[in-house]
């Protein structure tokens, strides 16, 4: 096990309001959902001296603008005028989850003692995704040409070949979009909180990249969350109860960049993660009282379950159905809604609910008696990123 | 069932770089290409610094048999470049030739309905020429379905 596990905590979370395109600058966001991390973990801005993010804009073929379609920590950095700021990463590897993880990492070094983290989403105007200009460059040389355009497709052709592998119907998701929509109507910050959401309405739904229908991708939106690290000394000190991290790993999967369509990697990239953070923890699948798994589009939770070890390959859609991911279930899952019912934020609304429902903060949606909940803050069939948080430090 | 319309279709022109000239070079003279590894014998798609296989640095580029199968698939309804408005519905493949296992290439489903991209259905190369510089390898579904 870990000799580090439960010395660092979530102590505060933070929210924006989440709107479908922007109505103000994506720093105001960031700095909206940064106020009320801190303000929720009770400390005063002048108390955080650790920042970390993951700027990445997702949408293709955009101008980068800093805060206004992402918010660098340099932006961050401009807003705050932290007096005490003594640490801050912008990672550029395993998405916002490395942020977390690093701000883990220079926690327990003792470089700074409360960090903040945000993701700041910006959903551009016009086309999300677009192909490449008149010329192909790079990778794209061998995709865009036959109208490739975004992840959607890559991420496409990769579910096509796993349900007809394993003889398999996409009609079965329409399980955890509805569950999803289930907990995301118990959660006032989620776009679609008071949007009900049917299996009739999923199975109407018109196709976009098949076999992916509209509810099988998450909806593009303005927003940022956050939240804020600390030792578990100085949790214990704070209001909130603390969520404990009892282990992590993460692990990239792309074997050749450009490369799509293959499904041999999201095994690899999902299990060498999760092994990582298993082995670190001390826990099993089987300890998991609760889980978040990564769901930009609805197959990255088939691989999460399957990589992570919660189910065999091939069974992930069987696994969900007859109530395991409710909240009485086995497994409760995505239960902050996902962001298929949240909006588009990245992994670290996951990490979010992961650390509420470890430290018993969830309101309506709280999981009975969690003391294991598990993350898996991105998708595996790219990159492998998972965490434990604990109730009890052990 | 009707076939994609892709006469309006305006294609991205693939601008080639110094691993994957030959690739296209070879496409213009309407041969197949693939990178391969002259040390362990790995053939690989898109071509890279090394090989993924061995880590030799010691590759060249040999032409490969047309036939293979769809390793995978998506149709697009979506309509997210207007360049490829008119086509929808298209297929959108993924190619494991038979003579180079693991190396995936794209393409389009081309002279056959949409619905007929299967997984494992199999398929031989064609070559569509976008300029006088740029033919692009394309799919269509093999006479004989093994």
């Amino acid at each position: 096990m870990w000799e580090n596990r439960c010395k660092v905590a979530v102590s505060g979370v933070g929210f924006s309001t989440i709107t479908r395109s922007a109505e103000m600058p994506l720093a105001a966001y960031a700095l909206q959902a940064v106020k009320a991390a801190v303000a929720d973990a009770g400390l005063d801005m002048a108390d955080i001296d650790g920042l970390a993010t993951y700027a990445e804009l997702p949408a293709t073929g955009h101008t980068i603008v800093d805060g206004i379609s992402i918010v660098s920590v340099n932006c961050m950095m401009a807003m705050l005028k932290l007096p005490n700021l003594s640490w801050h990463v912008q990672v550029d590897t395993v998405n916002i989850g490395g942020a977390v993880q690093q701000a883990v990492n220079a926690l327990l070094a003792g470089v700074c003692t409360y960090a903040v983290v945000w993701r700041a989403m910006h959903n551009p105007r016009g086309t999300y995704q677009n192909l490449p200009g008149t010329y192909a460059q790079g990778p794209a040389q061998f995709t865009a040409p036959y109208g490739f355009g975004g992840p959607g497709q890559g991420m496409a052709v990769a579910y096509t070949r796993w349900l007809e592998r394993h003889n398999q119907k996409r009609e079965k998701m329409a399980t955890l979009a509805v569950t999803q929509r289930q907990y995301a109507n118990k959660n006032p910050h989620a776009y679609f909180y008071k949007t009900p959401l049917t299996r009739e309405d999923y199975l109407n739904s018109r196709m976009v990249a098949y076999p992916f229908c509209l509810y099988d991708c998450d909806i593009p939106v303005q927003g940022a969350v956050a939240l804020v690290l600390t030792t578990a000394e100085r949790a214990r000190d704070l209001k909130p109860r603390p969520a404990y991290i009892a282990g992590y790993g993460q692990r990239l999967a792309f074997e050749v960049a450009g490369r799509i369509g293959s499904l041999s990697s999201y095994m690899a990239g999902g299990s060498s993660s999760s092994r990582l953070t298993w082995e670190r923890s001390g826990f099993t699948p089987q300890d998991v009282d609760v889980a978040q798994i990564y769901d930009g589009f609805s197959a990255s939770v088939i691989y999460g379950l399957e990589s992570y070890g919660f189910c065999k390959e091939g069974e992930a859609l069987d696994f969900i159905q007859d109530g395991r991911i409710e909240p009485d279930g086995a497994l409760p899952l995505n239960t902050f809604g996902g962001s298929l019912s949240t909006g588009r934020i990245h992994g670290l609304w996951h990490i979010i609910e992961g650390a509420l429902q470890a430290s018993g903060r969830a309101e309506d949606r709280q999981i009975k008696d969690v003391n294991v909940s598990f993350v898996g803050a991105s998708a595996p069939i790219v990159q492998g990123t998972t965490f434990i948080f604990v109730r009890e430090p052990y | 069932m009707t076939l994609s319309d892709w006469s309006q279709v305006t294609r991205p022109i693939p601008v080639p770089n110094e691993w994957t000239k030959p690739f296209w070079d070879a496409a213009k003279q309407g041969v197949l290409a693939l990178q391969r590894c002259r040390s362990c014998g790995h053939f690989q798609h898109p071509p890279y610094a090394t090989c993924v296989n061995c880590i030799s640095v010691d590759l060249t580029f040999e032409p490969v048999p047309g036939t293979g199968t769809i390793y995978a698939y998506s149709i697009m309804y979506h309509a997210g470049d207007k360049r490829f408005a008119a086509a929808i519905p298209y297929a959108s493949i993924i190619v494991e030739l038979d003579a180079a296992p693991g190396a995936l290439l794209a393409g389009n489903l081309l002279d056959a309905p949409y619905t007929e991209a299967k997984v494992g259905r199999r398929v031989e190369v064609v070559f569509q020429a976008l300029n006088e510089d740029i033919t692009l390898p394309q799919f269509r579904l093999a006479p004989n379905q093994a």
